[in-house]
């Protein structure tokens, strides 16, 4: 129990509420509801893109996946930066010139077809659901660390939150939400990262010995949950509580193999002993662990083939992702999308040098994470087992906001993306039916976001990404740049890549392929469904050039003509803006 | 056309303009009309000079960043190194990427932009 963590989770969370509502007194049309009002200059836009996209996975989930997979898992972040790059040059400055508002908007208005309208917006819906599931399992491990809740406490309080905020007509104002988001996440991970480095020192050497972590000091590991673990080397530990069904006192021999301990237990293990493992974990030891390779399953095989898979899901996954491509709409003009970009470029590179440091340290320092396979909660836990007294709490507090504030911005983008998907794509717009979109969103997020416990944060959102960079991704970059994309062909890769990411994805959520190529296929399916997606929507196109649309030329020439030999006619083509399907809709 | 994003010191490539008088001024903003033919013939010079720019750029991530798996694939010994302690893989990984990313990215924006500012020019030349 953390009485200042919590109040600084709580505290967060008011600050984006009322910030939030505030924009109420400006933003008034339904538009404003989805996107903030346009010409918002580029360092504040690029902060709230950053802060709606910095979410529980690298806030918490890439330290926790260093912690157990080492080095290789240090391709999501690099990837998650990366991926700004490619928007930068595949994507930013045309689709901000052609003047859609969403991707289902751009399908539309580049291809002429409101049947592809409907199937991109399934592909919203797809991947923005599950987006959120790593945010609403990010929320129960926090309240887990922080109020010692049990997990499910967390999930329904995010989703609760989140929900009645936008249900309640908050979340007006989200530019200026997400952009304060952004810096307090960088100063809530880069202050208690630089204190830890500089307060321990950390024995470096013992980051890839054979036998794994190693406690630094005798350490009391206090199981909240029962848990199994497996001992390779064995240990006299002291104890209290139940060890393999049967109550101990004082010290105990742990053989080689497996044992479980009920909650309740403690196990106070000796400084210099390795760490067992939880059952499942299987956590990298020795050289493995600084390979710089992706890894699928629990397994290590076939690592250039998972390395690639996780490249390009991450790599081109960013492209497509509905929440964030939003935002560029708030760009003034193509220009200011492209340097908008490359800030956002900057910001997460300069938050991705942090996340990093709490994994190796926490390998380091706290190994009882891999006793009780929390791995995820290492940035929540770390600072009070470094930092002895007050300090460690204050910095304990600051992780807890910066977290939160990573659940809160990247949820409520990604719901208000799924609700507004659902209200002016399919049904019927009105403000109402837009209310009764984000309850049933958030009910069926909340009920899911329950039952991925168990799966780390980065492969969630690696399989969000995967489905992107099949469907968006294809779309966008063949939208912008071949003119001879039908709408044919655009509607068959679309469908191919999301159902054969998608199907892959569930395969391994319901326990397909565990090891080997199995595990790459279907892990980290981007290695082939994006290839195919690209090959489908090429082939098809090229056998249905009857399905290309007439005035492709004129599309191309919104597209990629520079601001400056627009004239001063403002653009309403090729969709009505945003205000005058609010004046339709009578929202305003 | 040519509009060479990359080299500055390339100067733009004309037909000599002596031929043409009479038959045709030099283009002006008014010809990007879709459907006038010269127009876009404009146009597809400026999307395949900026197309050009981005392969030409995706070409250099893929040779910088993408290609840091299959080196380290070859190059075992590499990987095992430590500077200060620390395996090289994490340092490479974990902050040195960065940087380049950002240089990357910046110089992208400004041959954009540059790219943008000829085709401008080109077009608003007094006929």
């Amino acid at each position: 129990m953390n009485q200042s963590a919590l109040a600084a989770v709580v505290a967060v969370t008011l600050v984006t509420v009322v910030l939030g509502a505030r924009g109420m007194r400006v933003a008034r049309t339904p538009a404003d509801f989805l996107v903030a009002a346009r010409a918002v200059p580029p360092l504040v836009n690029a902060s709230a893109i950053s802060g709606e996209y910095l979410s529980a996975a690298s806030f918490l989930g890439v330290a926790g996946l260093v912690y157990v997979d080492g080095v290789g898992a240090l391709w999501y972040p690099v990837g998650y930066a990366t991926g700004y790059l490619v928007l930068l040059l595949l994507v930013a400055a045309p689709l901000r010139r052609f003047g859609a508002y969403t991707i289902p908007d751009f399908a539309e208005g580049r291809l002429g077809s409101p049947l592809l309208r409907k199937v991109g917006t399934l592909f919203v819906l797809v991947i923005g659901w599950f987006y959120l599931l790593p945010q609403l399992k990010g929320a129960g491990i926090t309240l887990q660390v922080v109020m010692g809740t049990p997990y499910w406490v967390g999930v329904v309080a995010l989703g609760v939150v989140v929900t009645g905020n936008i249900a309640a007509g908050g979340m007006k104002g989200i530019t200026v939400v997400q952009a304060f988001q952004f810096w307090l996440k960088i100063v809530a991970i880069a202050v208690p990262a630089v204190i830890l480095l500089a307060l321990t020192h950390p024995r470096t050497q013992a980051l890839d010995r054979p036998v794994g972590a190693t406690f630094p000091v005798a350490t009391t590991v206090s199981v909240t949950e029962p848990i199994s673990f497996t001992v390779k080397h064995p240990i006299t530990i002291t104890g209290s509580g139940e060890l393999d069904g049967a109550p101990i006192a004082g010290r105990v021999l742990l053989s080689n193999g497996r044992h479980t301990a009920a909650a309740g237990a403690k196990l106070r293990f000796p400084a210099g002993a390795a760490a067992p493992s939880a059952v499942g974990l299987d956590e990298l030891r020795g050289t493995s662990w600084s390979m710089p390779f992706a890894r699928a399953g629990n397994g290590d095989q076939h690592p250039l083939a998972a390395t690639y898979g996780l490249i390009l899901a991450t790599f081109l996954g960013t492209v497509g992702l509905p929440h964030i491509l939003v935002r560029f709409y708030t760009n003034r003009d193509g220009r200011s999308a492209r340097r908008t970009t490359a800030i956002v470029l900057l910001l997460v590179s300069c938050f991705y040098l942090f996340p990093v440091v709490f994994g190796v340290l926490g390998r380091l320092e706290a190994p009882g994470l891999y006793v009780t396979a929390n791995t995820d909660s290492v940035v929540l836990v770390l600072p009070k087992i470094a930092v002895a007294g007050a300090g460690g709490i204050a910095l304990a507090a600051l992780v807890a906001a910066g977290a939160f504030a990573a659940f809160l911005s990247t949820s409520s983008g990604l719901l208000i993306s799924v609700a507004g998907a659902l209200s002016h794509d399919l049904l019927d717009g009105r403000v109402r039916t837009f209310r009764w979109c984000t309850v049933v969103a958030g009910v069926l997020a909340v009920a899911a976001g329950l039952r991925v416990g168990d799966f780390s944060l980065n492969l969630l959102v690696g399989w969000a990404f995967a489905i992107a960079a099949s469907t968006f991704c294809p779309l966008l970059v063949l939208g912008i740049w071949w003119r001879r994309l039908s709408r044919d062909g655009c509607l068959a890769g679309l469908i191919v890549g999301g159902l054969t990411s998608a199907a892959a994805i569930s395969a391994t959520m319901l326990g397909a392929g565990r090891t080997g190529w199995p595990a790459v296929l279907l892990g980290l399916p981007a290695i082939w469904t994006v290839p195919t997606s690209f090959l489908v929507m090429i082939v098809v196109s090229l056998l249905t050039p009857g399905s290309i649309p007439d005035d492709v030329a004129g599309k191309m020439l919104v597209l990629h003509l520079p601001e400056g030999l627009r004239g001063p006619a403002p653009r309403t083509w090729p969709m009505a803006p945003p205000t005058a399907v609010a004046r339709e809709t009578g929202w305003a | 056309m040519t509009l060479d994003p990359v080299r500055p010191g390339r100067k733009v490539v004309q037909a000599p303009q002596a031929g043409l008088a009479g038959s045709r001024p030099l283009p002006g903003i008014s010809d990007l009309s879709a459907d006038d033919p010269y127009g876009d013939v404009l146009i597809t010079g400026l999307i395949r000079a900026q197309l050009g720019l981005t392969i030409g750029f995706g070409a250099l991530t893929v040779a910088v960043i993408g290609s840091l798996p299959i080196v380290a694939e070859l190059f075992p010994g590499v990987v095992h190194d430590t500077i200060g302690g620390l395996p090289v893989p994490l340092i490479v990984l974990g902050g040195g990427i960065y940087p380049i990313l950002v240089a990357l990215g910046w110089s992208y924006v400004r041959l954009a932009e540059r790219l943008e500012r000829r085709f401008a020019e080109l077009l608003s030349r007094p006929t």
